[in-house]
């Protein structure tokens, strides 16, 4: 492993990893998609005509059936067959977030037998995460009462989209939602290694809830000023372009991921291949309920993660930065590690998985963190696109436009919410 | 309304829901539970598409009488002549 631990901290490494994005199913297309510097950005479909956002990435016509029959030999049939039966009834939220699960689990080389279930426990990152079913239940309440999903007072919860995974997979371990808004999965990492660390598990299925957006919120972001709505309803593709001269607001995207955490004593015992390892975490908040960005709260998140890494600045290779493509977050953001890694800032490559799978709200971090990953393992850098005009103010190595031959040992990856929330994860490549 | 299109509605939902029910002959003297091994969710979930689809409603609190197939076919019986149909 690339850095060293404190004497008597439980090492925590990565094992396994599924993804569930506009970008792709599985690990090589999603990361085939982010090489190539492929845009996940389209219309979004069934919106109101009178709400000004009309672009992100849609997950609506995901076909669940179609995705097992496809990814056939890679599951097993038991959890094919589990995955049919609880899905059917389930909101979209809960089984694109599932097929992500599927996918680290079986990644993971885990199934039964394999790992004692009650010691894998299960932490989700995310909250309001079915909004677009509600909304149509809703709306089917204002016709007859009795017609709704006779399942809503269950599957509404956000609890479900964790229960209906957990179930799936037989987690029996300590398993909860970690709620944080943009930097909620991130906060979930952190949590789940606090809880290896801890060992109250052996290990810990991280998954970033899809969020599964509707109108209502895109015009509430619309109205706050938050999202793109003026410039790029037309050519959705260009519309996330974190760093650039040009960029007005972030693009929501519907996707979900997973990773398989588990302790090194664990991931050994059992001969599983390890994929990475978290070195650190920490998370911070700037004691405000706005969605200004705050630099002392994200240079205070940074820092601590890497102290808690045991990582000196000069020892990192690169950030998968927050970047959502706001005009204010992407330049606090750019000064806090500027402000935290000092002249390395300058010399190692700073990229935005969000440029091409928009932004997965609740998700993203974990869907950043398998973006990582992929990159550590493979050697390679994936660009930042939509990079036309620079904004001369932000001056660090974006990757603009075209991916690259980078060597990371050490990575550091970024996540910052509405609500003065910030956090960040120290990752290490495998040894 | 007849008896034979409500026993339609509800053997079609059931074979959507069940999957117990699947490849199974279906009659009004089985239970959904015993004859079937549906869990109270799938019944719940059958006995609201087979509303939507006929667009009747069955008080819910009359439900847990209905024990067979046949029985719950009286209470959608019931609900349509109480709507006029």
């Amino acid at each position: 492993m690339s850095a060293r631990r404190r004497d008597g901290v439980a090492r925590v490494v990565v094992t396994g990893m599924g993804i569930m994005t506009t970008l792709g199913e599985d690990l090589d297309g999603f990361y085939g998609a982010l090489m190539e510097g492929r845009s996940g950005i389209g219309r979004l479909r069934g919106i109101d005509e009178r709400v000004s956002a009309r672009i992100g990435g849609d997950l609506s016509a995901f076909d669940l059936g179609a995705h097992l029959t496809s990814a056939g030999g890679r599951y097993p049939a038991e959890l094919v067959e589990r995955a049919r039966k609880l899905l059917r009834m389930t909101p979209l939220s809960g089984r694109l977030t599932a097929v992500a699960a599927l996918g680290a689990f079986v990644d993971a080389g885990l199934g039964p037998g394999v790992v004692d279930p009650t010691r894998i426990g299960h932490v989700l990152g995310g909250h309001n995460l079915n909004p677009a079913y509600t909304s149509s239940n809703l709306a089917m309440l204002r016709e007859e009462p009795e017609f709704i999903d006779p399942l809503f007072g269950l599957v509404g919860l956000d609890t479900d989209v964790l229960a209906v995974s957990s179930e799936m997979l037989d987690l029996r371990g300590p398993s909860y939602l970690v709620g944080a808004a943009c930097a909620s999965s991130n906060i979930a990492i952190l949590s789940a290694l606090d809880l290896l660390r801890a060992g109250r598990a052996d290990a810990v299925l991280v998954t970033g809830g899809a969020m599964d957006v509707d109108a209502l919120w895109l015009q509430g972001w619309v109205i706050m000023d938050a999202i793109s709505y003026r410039s790029f309803n037309d050519a959705p593709e260009r519309a996330s372009r974190p760093f650039d001269a040009l960029r007005e607001g972030f693009v929501p995207s519907v996707g979900a991921a997973a990773v398989l955490l588990e302790t090194a004593a664990s991931a050994r015992a059992r001969g599983a291949v390890v994929r990475a390892e978290i070195l650190g975490a920490a998370a911070s908040s700037s004691a405000s309920r706005t969605s200004k960005p705050n630099l002392d709260a994200q240079v205070r998140a940074i820092g601590a993660a890497l102290q808690d890494a045991d990582v000196p600045p000069a020892r990192v290779d690169y950030v998968n930065a927050h970047a959502t493509s706001t005009t204010q977050g992407d330049a606090v953001e750019v000064a806090a590690i500027k402000e935290v890694l000092g002249a390395r800032a300058y010399q190692i490559p700073v990229n935005s998985t969000k440029s091409m799978v928009g932004h997965c709200l609740t998700a993203s971090s974990v869907v950043e963190l398998v973006a990582t990953v992929l990159q550590m393992e493979r050697g390679r850098v994936h660009p930042t696109i939509n990079q036309e005009v620079p904004d001369p103010t932000l001056d660090l190595d974006f990757v603009a436009n075209v991916s690259r031959s980078q060597r990371i040992d050490v990575a550091v990856s970024n996540a910052f919410g509405f609500g003065g929330l910030n956090s960040c994860v120290v990752i290490g490549a495998a040894t | 309304m007849t008896r034979d299109e409500i026993l339609g509605a509800i053997k079609t939902n059931m074979l959507e829901v069940i999957e117990g029910a699947r490849g199974r002959e279906i009659r009004e003297e089985h239970s959904l539970v015993r004859d079937f091994g549906a869990d109270s969710l799938e019944i719940v979930e059958v006995v609201s598409r087979t509303m939507k689809q006929l667009k009747l409603k069955v008080p819910r609190t009359q439900l847990s009488d209905a024990h067979s197939i046949g029985e719950l076919c009286d209470l959608f019986l019931q609900a349509a002549v109480t709507a006029g149909r």
